[in-house]
């Protein structure tokens, strides 16, 4: 039975025996995932290929659940004695753990995928030619070598990925999907060794069609790197400050990590109690969903089986629904919302509705502040909302952008900033799973000299 | 007469010979250097919230990384099918890396052993009950809980690793290791009327269950957590703005990790991103300050008795009285610098390639005490405790800072919270102005992240004061 493990029948049936299996042995509940990725990496320098990476893999997750007791295990070893061994232990380790009325599958439903309609797969990706994609990376960087402001290269990446996931459980759940991703990155130095700049660029789509151009990739990395040659340092200071699309997707990062369910039944929110409440200005509108075509984020269900859904977060300023699986829900009395991760949560496509203002626009609209651009750094407090991070910018005068910024930091409070977002720039695009436009925060606090 | 810690050819199921052939098949397109690293790791996970044990998890994973370097190209494939038709297809993807013809065939093995253990164990962690460790954790669980009634939230982990590694390559290398890792942290929440706060304490390394009898008991954990999170809801909001930082002993390490560490890995240097590469011999920091990275710290997390690629590591210094003295190395870059070998080439897993990474960095000893340093501060900044750091290749780095005091006429005195220290590596280097006699390191429960990379880490310094530094704050 050579490689017959990759067959997408034989790892469906692979699913279906472990589910049995573990059933046989005692569990009252079962669930199994299996994965099998491929992928490809190319990672350019200077010209010349540095790295080649290409390789198979494949995965298998278990939980069993006995007297409501829960157990995990996961392999990478699809033998089926290993598998076996592995239920095994599950069970045993079961009994050691207490008994949680909460734990437990989702109920069976009984629903129909559109996988089509979701375009989670594109056949050209497993169809590159190797030489293809060492081409886009050498021609990426080529492009932003030939600008004699950048100094140094971190290098150019071209990646695809390739997955199938299968889900069975023992409530009749039995789904499968395949799924594509390509990106190109390139990550950039300009200025003297001592006086160095650097950033990147990078797109990330499910389809190749879609991807950014070695052109648009290159002068996007180019023109964030340079942007930041020669920069000062400024006195602290209370400022507005206008966050780019990219900063806006760590804000909403951290937005998410304090309405995540779990986060909200371990009292490790300061957004916890609080649906129904305004939390923020009513121009403030944010979803979840994962159902958008094509995204990033978008999967016809999440790990345990439960139908991906679009899912309102904010609504006008209030605030509507925490994100939750099975467990998460049924500890706070809500339901789920497809967001299921393993044991935790996680987003699908998480977005900040867009406003009407063009980004220009809003930077004109800065009598005296700072643009956001680059952040280092944790420093983000789920309990309090607590913001402190180093801050790259560039700063702004009666609407001009006058020199960039570097060694501040900035601070503030996520309840704060909700309250404060004063414009909501009309630029919102699906880079990544957290997205959002232009922002411009009433005021945060800049820590300088 | 020491023995090889397992029997690779059984852990793998895959005879040296036809490894043998795999290495030899890799070179087949003129490649001068193959590798195979083979790893078995079994991970375990036990997790306690709300007052139940509520999730037990075990992980195996097993697979082969198979390398081919030609020049300074790296041809990588990996995979957990062990099957020879399979190997043979990751072989011949990751030769074509070159272009040319066969130069060289590999060598027959020579195998050998690393010369010292670093963390021998009386007992394999999968082998001690289950009831002993969830004991552990139940202790630590409920010592943090009664620490205080402000205390509402618990939560504890437990987590072991045992990760069997053998490496071969075409230069004759047949060399094996046993690696043991453990871990057992808290977070406590507490509340009060206005607000709620997280403390976090943890530790572990190398080590086996007896570690918790003699090295840190699971009640210290769970009270240390407590404690910490008591202290940070009497905190205020920091001041912002340049002023005198003094960075307490152990936990600061993370600045030696951030603002020195990373940028000394060789990698960086090769290809001139670092601001370091072209300072060799150099003065780079304060007269006062001396570095080390030294993987053989017995028990430590961060330690190896042979490195991902095989190498034997050495304690390496980095900064000698402010002179910038090495790099920390791998194979790669060291052939390619033409410079020794330090054997700091570490990855992840199986599935990654290796690189220049840190193992336990810390600062050496100096001679002021700490109180010396402290009252020699008017007004400023005590840096205690952190959530980590970050640091790009130009040289700037931050590092977020959890829980701290003011220093007022040279005593500590209101406990502050949620700062963040930004600066330039060289130019912060420079303005460590007192050292300390009293070397710590920090928890035994770090990781360090490069390009996408995790691996277990540790880092140390005494107290130190930094002349003038930016401290992000609210005030």
């Amino acid at each position: 039975m050579k490689n017959s493990l990759f067959k997408e029948s034989s790892l469906k049936e692979l699913a279906e025996f472990l589910v049995n299996y573990a059933l046989k042995k005692g569990a009252d509940e079962v669930e199994v995932t299996l994965t099998e990725t491929s992928e490809f990496t190319v990672d350019v320098r200077w010209g010349n290929v540095e790295n080649l990476i290409e390789a198979k893999s494949r995965q298998v997750g278990l939980r069993v659940i006995k007297d409501k007791k829960t157990a995990f295990a996961s392999s990478s070893d699809l033998a089926p004695e290993t598998l076996k061994r592995l239920a095994s232990n599950a069970l045993e380790r079961a009994l050691f753990s207490n008994s949680d009325e909460f734990a437990g599958l989702p109920p069976p439903s009984k629903v129909e995928f559109d996988l089509e309609a979701l375009r989670l797969y594109d056949p050209e990706i497993p169809r590159l030619e190797t030489q293809q994609k060492i081409k886009i990376a050498e021609e990426t960087e080529k492009i932003a070598l030939s600008d004699k402001r950048i100094t140094n290269s971190h290098g150019s990446t071209f990646e695809t990925r390739e997955a199938k996931t299968i889900l069975a459980n023992s409530n009749g759940f039995l789904h499968g999907y395949k799924e594509t991703l390509c990106s190109l990155s390139l990550a950039l130095q300009a200025g003297e060794t001592d006086k160095r700049v650097e950033d990147s660029w990078s797109s990330t789509k499910r389809h190749f069609k879609e991807l950014e151009s070695p052109e648009e990739v290159a002068q996007k990395a180019v023109q964030r790197t340079v942007r930041q040659l020669n920069p000062r340092k400024i006195p602290t200071q209370r400022v507005p400050v206008v966050f780019e699309p990219t900063m806006t997707s760590w804000l909403l990062g951290f937005i998410f990590s304090c309405v995540s369910g779990v986060a909200i039944y371990q009292k490790a929110s300061f957004l916890e109690g609080r649906l129904g409440e305004r939390i923020a200005n009513p121009a403030i509108t944010i979803f979840d969903d994962g159902l958008l075509p094509g995204k990033l984020g978008t999967r016809p269900f999440d790990s345990e089986g439960v139908p991906s859904q679009k899912t309102v977060i904010i609504e006008k300023g209030v605030l509507k629904n925490y994100l939750c699986n099975t467990y998460a829900a049924r500890k706070l009395n809500l339901r789920s919302t497809g967001n299921a991760e393993g044991p935790g949560v996680s987003p699908n496509n998480f977005y900040l509705q867009p406003g009407e203002t063009p980004p220009q626009e809003i930077i004109r609209s800065l009598e005296k502040g700072l643009i956001l651009i680059r952040c280092l750094g944790l420093g983000l407090n789920p309990l309090t909302g607590d913001i402190s991070r180093g801050a790259f910018g560039l700063w702004v005068e009666k609407g001009e952008i006058l020199y960039p910024v570097s060694e501040i930091t900035i601070s503030g409070n996520l309840g704060q900033i909700l309250e404060d977002i004063e414009i909501i720039g009309n630029d919102l695009e699906f880079r990544s799973i957290f997205s959002g436009p232009t922002i411009k925060v009433r005021e945060l606090i800049l820590a300088g000299y | 007469m020491k023995k090889e810690p397992f029997d690779p050819e059984e852990r793998f199921g895959v005879s040296f010979s036809t490894l043998k052939r795999i290495l030899d098949l890799a070179l087949l397109k003129g490649g001068e250097f193959s590798e195979v690293f083979l790893e078995y790791r079994i991970y375990n996970l036990i997790n306690m919230e709300e007052d139940i044990i509520k999730e037990t998890a075990e992980s195996i994973s097993i697979g082969l990384g198979l390398r081919v370097v030609s020049g300074e190209k790296t041809g990588f494939g990996y995979t957990n099918n062990f099957e020879v038709e399979n190997l043979e297809r990751v072989a011949r993807t990751a030769s074509s890396i070159a272009q040319g013809t066969r130069e060289k065939a590999s060598l027959p093995f020579h195998p050998s052993l690393p010369p010292k253990n670093f963390y021998p164990l009386k007992t394999l962690l999968n082998q001690e009950p289950l009831k002993k460790k969830i004991s552990l954790v139940k202790r630590a669980y409920q010592s943090a809980l009664r620490f205080d009634k402000k205390v509402k939230k618990v939560k504890t982990t437990y987590t072991e690793l045992l990760q069997y590694i053998t490496i071969l390559n075409s230069e004759g290398l047949l060399i094996s290791d046993l690696r043991p890792l453990l871990k057992l942290t808290c977070v406590s929440i507490a509340e009060s009327d206005k607000t709620r706060e997280a403390g976090y304490y943890g530790g572990g390394g190398r080590v086996g269950l007896e570690y918790f009898l003699t090295s840190l008991t699971p009640e210290e954990i769970g009270e240390e957590a407590s404690r910490e999170a008591l202290l940070l809801l009497e905190a205020s909001p920091p001041p912002a703005g340049e002023m005198p930082v003094v960075l307490a002993a152990g936990e600061s390490g993370v600045l030696i990790h951030e603002a020195v560490g990373h940028l000394l890995e060789a990698d960086f240097n090769r290809k001139k991103t670092s601001i370091f590469w072209n300072k060799m011999g150099k003065k780079v920091a304060s007269s006062q300050v001396t570095i080390f990275d030294d993987p053989t710290i017995p028990f430590f997390r961060g330690s190896y008795n042979m490195d991902d690629e095989g190498t034997i590591p050495q304690k390496t210094i980095l900064v000698e009285r402010g002179k910038m003295m090495g790099f920390l190395q791998d194979k790669l870059s060291s052939r390619l610098m033409g410079m020794p070998p330090t054997g700091h080439g570490r990855r992840q897993d199986y599935s990654s390639i290796p690189l220049p990474r840190m193992s336990n960095t810390y600062i050496a000893e100096g001679e002021f005490s700490p109180d010396e340093i402290i009252s020699s501060v008017r007004k400023g900044f005590y840096a205690a405790k952190y959530q980590g750091g970050q640091v790009e290749d130009s040289g700037k780095f931050t590092f977020s800072v959890s829980a701290g005091y003011l220093i007022e006429e040279g005593r500590l005195t209101a406990p502050v919270k949620q700062a963040t220290l930004i600066g330039s590596n060289i130019d912060i280097l420079n303005k460590i102005e007192m050292v300390g006699s009293d070397l710590k390191f920090g928890l035994q429960t770090g990781t360090c992240s490069k390009e996408g990379q995790e691996i277990p880490v540790t880092d140390g310094c005494p107290t130190l004061k930094i002349s003038s530094m930016t401290v992000g704050g609210r005030e």
